[in-house]
């Protein structure tokens, strides 16, 4: 799996920003907030949350609307809403790049790009500063059948691979799973034909590869220099911010 | 003058639904005096759902249509054709001649599934699929106004769901010709010519709410289900002489579209005492089948999985869909999948007793 890249706080006039690139996906990320809200969308108790998603090519149409909506619910229960009543947290995503569209049976899905909005809307809010319940890694997966010919396939024969060109074109199903630091499911999105074990091994290898071994290993004793092969969404996600923080205490030294 | 002694202070069932919706469903849901089982504000079970009730083909000018209600969510759909002309794609689509065959469509062809069924479906957005909400449904949705983000959320996974569960076969709405042979061809009379795809047929589906009263999405899908599958194309061929495609009148000649399994939407909300105040001490947490708005309104975490217990394999996944919350793990995944295959039993003898 290529490692993702990202860069922090690039915009200067956004509250917080983020790019983010990884399998040929590349967003723009800035957050604003908390910033006045429009009277129709105000609520009393909590701030109102706006995702927008502005595609790579085009205006946005329904592939966007059902992102934002995604986007929209997972960060309500993300940010603390309750310390910022009566406000607007705004989120604009553009993406910049996309890898060149081919015939697969996944090509109209909006589920690959998923991944890559869930990550940078986090990046652009950890840039942002705004007081969050707990962060997130995002994954999506593509699983593979051995072949439709064989009525029972044994889960082990069964190719669990990111989401790439090369992944897509042999795939049976997608998924986009996105866990919180502690490892409770946040977002999971499938489609495909799948039995429900195979979501299960999808799920098992998603949490690795989000939070690290199962074996419930305290955050704290995780290496940071790894070997490739141990490397996870979350370390990876503390070792960018690490640099940032790093980058900004310069000063003092 | 004597003061009146003080009034208890007492609310009827709707003020406190009104003024403190949370606490009122956590009150129906602990209190079990009497109750086997908790039972939610619309006196369901936490897993109970609306039994779905359907009408189909009640629309005259619809190619099929059907009519959906769960409690007191209702639904039209309609279904109508129109045609495609392979002249005006810009880039048609590569379709090798040998998998083209005059006579198929009529047979059913659950077998063949080639590949590149996969590709002209969404290529050339075959399928349209289109929910107005805004029809007076639901104070929430005022006739006038443009289509909401829910209204569009839900085109879009209709959209998503049509292309990847691949329902409808491409060969159903293939309009072909095999032209004759010429006398150049009869030369080498063992090769026909090839067969051409003249236009193709677009199904407009579009489902417009009567009421809306949660979960508006099982109620949409259920809709699209019956009516595809109570839907008649027209016979259509390509009539060299008047160069245009012709369709006939006579529906003993129309036909049904071929549909891939019977995938079935169950959806289910979280109603989690950790995200409202004033809920006391104890984090409790309810998966409800079948929302309502009023629980909508109350749950952030939905989850939404299409099954198919059609297939030779079991029961299928087709979709799932999880956002909003972290109540739902592996766990309860695994006991919802066992509930939504109860549910796909349901609507499918529904459809297929509507079925006429």
């Amino acid at each position: 799996m290529a490692v993702p890249e990202a860069t922090l706080s690039h915009l200067n006039r956004a509250d917080g920003s983020a790019t983010y690139s990884s399998n040929g996906y590349t967003v723009v990320g800035a957050v604003n907030g908390p910033i006045e809200v429009q009277r129709r969308d105000e609520l009393p108790e909590e701030a109102a949350i706006e995702v927008n998603i502005r595609p790579a090519v085009g205006v946005g149409s329904t592939k966007e609307r059902y992102l934002e909506s995604i986007l929209q619910s997972t960060l309500r229960r993300i940010i603390l809403t309750h310390t910022f009543p009566r406000t607007l947290i705004q989120l604009t995503l553009q993406v910049v790049n996309t890898p060149a569209p081919f015939d697969c049976p996944f090509t109209s899905s909006p589920l690959p790009l998923l991944p890559a909005l869930l990550e940078t809307a986090m990046l652009a809010l950890l840039s942002a500063s705004l007081p969050l319940a707990s962060t997130y890694t995002s994954v999506g997966l593509a699983l593979a059948m051995p072949s439709p010919v064989k009525k029972k396939a044994s889960l082990s024969a069964t190719a669990i691979m990111p989401i790439d060109d090369k992944a897509l074109e042999q795939a049976s199903s997608i998924h986009v799973f996105a866990f919180t630091a502690d490892g409770d499911l946040l977002v999971a999105e499938s489609e495909g034909l799948f039995a429900p074990e195979y979501w299960e091994h999808a799920y098992d290898r998603a949490l690795e590869l989000c939070i690290g071994s199962k074996d419930g290993r305290a955050e704290g004793e995780m290496v940071v220099e790894g070997e490739p092969e141990d490397r996870n969404e979350s370390q990876w996600l503390r070792s960018v911010m690490q640099e940032k923080a790093e980058q900004e205490q310069r000063w003092k030294t | 003058m004597t003061s009146a002694s003080p009034m208890p202070l007492s609310f009827s069932r709707e003020i406190f639904a009104t003024v403190s919706p949370a606490p009122y469903l956590l009150a129906n849901l602990t209190n079990v005096e009497g109750e086997e089982y908790p039972r939610r504000t619309n006196s369901r079970q936490t897993d109970e759902f609306r039994l779905p009730i359907i009408n189909v083909n009640s629309l005259q000018h619809c190619f099929g249509s059907a009519v959906v209600r769960t409690g007191d969510t209702a639904v039209v759909c309609g279904v109508r054709g129109e045609i495609l002309h392979s002249s005006d794609i810009a880039n048609p689509p590569n379709v090798p001649a040998t998998s083209l065959h005059p006579q198929s469509g009529t047979a059913g062809s659950d077998t063949a599934s080639p590949a590149q069924d996969i590709y002209e479906i969404p290529a050339l957005n075959l399928l349209v699929p289109n929910i107005e909400l805004a029809t007076g449904s639901s104070p929430a949705y005022l006739p006038g106004n443009p289509p909401t983000a829910l209204a569009q959320t839900l085109s879009q996974r209709m959209l998503s769901l049509l292309h990847s569960t691949r329902l409808v076969d491409v060969n159903d709405l293939r309009i072909l010709y095999q032209p004759p042979a010429t006398p150049e061809d009869e030369e080498t009379p063992d090769v026909s010519p090839a067969v051409e795809i003249k236009a193709y047929w677009t199904l407009y589906i579009d489902i417009l709410f009567m009421s809306l009263d949660g979960n508006p999405f099982d109620a949409a899908w259920g809709a699209l289900l019956a009516a595809l599958k109570n839907t008649k194309l027209p016979r259509a061929w390509w009539d060299p002489d008047l160069e245009m495609i012709v369709c006939s009148d006579a529906i003993s000649d129309a036909r049904g579209l071929n549909l891939h399994g019977v995938p079935v939407s169950v959806s289910f909300a979280v109603f989690d005492t950790k995200r409202h105040k004033g809920m006391g001490e104890k984090d409790m947490a309810w998966v409800l089948a079948d929302p309502d708005t009023f629980e909508e309104g109350l749950c952030e975490e939905t989850v939404t999985i299409v099954v198919d217990g059609l297939s030779s394999n079991g029961m299928q996944l087709r979709r799932i869909e999880k956002s909003g919350g972290t109540i739902v793990g592996k766990d309860i995944m695994r006991s919802i999948v066992g509930r939504a295959a109860k549910r796909w039993e349901e609507w499918h003898s529904v459809i297929g007793q509507a079925g006429g």
